[in-house]
């Protein structure tokens, strides 16, 4: 047993020069299969999910189109702030979308890494604001729905009931943003630990 | 068209897939993620390859792209846990002119760089592999200032690890 301590690593870079070529050498054949086949990578997953987060945001609006729900909106005679709501958040989900798109887009692996670890984490960017969004959205319609019952549904409410019923709706959105930002976070931080890991330890001596 | 592009580019891959194969070792610790990650780099190869216009070595073109989709596209998956670890086993080769010692050595040296993280086996592999601070920087997207520093420390981190 050779004792290997107190070796200079151009030794080891020796021993890295001559190491014979793989063994397990991939046919062309097998090389060509594999380029045919769906990449799993990060990036793939982040477009995944931030489609599926705009399809399940935007499925919440389409509560708020329901029939019963605009009669409610009538009576409390909101439609027109509700409508003016809607177009705005549709203008908005657009803007988005297409930020989305164009940053998934300029995602390019051939860049240097700095640059495509900042693009990918630009594109994740636009999802997480919304999402921001969004949920402030839904705290904007919860407040609506529960001025306009005060107002029109529940007029009989003493100032304590009133109060009471307020607070129910402030804990309900509450719990509600809190649990959808729980778990992007959870979503995100589990996608997403690795390539901030490394962005931090490539940018830690670059100038600001 | 298509076919004498694919054709040019399994030959390019062909010449070259040693380099790929280092990288899988260095980020992955056995073979089943070795595979899941080659797999990804030449996916991400091949789809960008038509970018490829030969101002550069197709060499150089592959350390950036097998290293950018390790570093920051490949996650490992789930399913990849029933395989021998590598750390188990070493880099035997039956060679001749190939001694005890250098054996030991690249085990060593492998098991090492693993323990290292994501950026400093970059630059690491970039260092064993004879590239000049100028490409490990542009390759990065650091300065060159900033790559000789980081080189430094990572050196010194892989000694420990060698000579704890």
């Amino acid at each position: 047993m050779v004792t290997l301590n107190n070796m200079d690593l151009s030794h080891y870079k020796k021993a890295w020069k001559n190491q014979p070529e793989e063994n397990n050498k991939i046919s062309q054949n097998e090389i060509y299969k594999m380029t045919q086949s769906k990449s799993t990578s990060i990036v793939k997953w982040i477009f995944i999910i931030g489609i599926l987060e705009f399809v399940v945001m935007n499925s919440f609006y389409f509560l708020f189109d329901d029939t019963s729900q605009k009669e409610m909106m009538e009576t409390y005679g909101m439609t027109n702030v509700l409508l003016v709501s809607q177009i705005i958040a549709y203008i908005i989900l657009f803007y988005f979308l297409i930020m989305f798109y164009k940053n998934y887009r300029d995602i390019s692996v051939i860049e240097n890494t700095k640059s495509l670890m900042t693009k990918i984490l630009k594109t994740r960017k636009t999802v997480r604001n919304y999402v921001i969004f969004n949920l402030t959205y839904l705290v904007f319609i919860s407040i609506m729905i529960s001025v306009g019952s005060l107002r029109t549904e529940y007029t009989h409410f003493s100032t304590k009931e009133s109060a009471i019923f307020l607070v129910f709706m402030v804990i309900l959105t509450g719990i509600m943003v809190l649990v959808f930002w729980l778990f992007y976070q959870l979503l995100y931080g589990i996608l997403l630990r690795k390539l901030n890991k490394n962005y931090k330890s490539l940018s830690d001596l670059e100038m600001k | 068209m298509h076919k004498e592009l694919e054709k040019k580019f399994l030959d390019d891959f062909d010449n070259n897939q040693n380099i790929v194969h280092k990288v899988c070792r260095i980020y992955t610790t056995n073979q089943d993620q070795h595979n899941d990650l080659f797999q990804e780099i030449a996916i991400q190869l091949w789809k960008n390859y038509s970018k490829f216009r030969g101002e550069a070595k197709f060499s150089t073109w592959m350390y950036r792209v097998a290293l950018n989709t390790a570093i920051s596209l490949y996650r490992k998956s789930i399913r990849t846990v029933k395989t021998q670890d590598f750390s188990d086993v070493s880099f035997k080769i039956a060679s001749n002119d190939y001694d005890d010692t250098q054996d030991q050595q690249l085990t060593a040296l492998y098991n090492a760089i693993r323990n290292l993280n994501d950026i400093d086996k970059a630059l690491i592999f970039l260092y064993l592999e004879d590239k000049p601070y100028k490409e490990i920087a542009i390759a990065l997207g650091i300065s060159e200032v900033n790559a000789r520093v980081k080189m430094n420390r990572a050196k010194d981190k892989l000694k420990k690890i060698l000579n704890p």
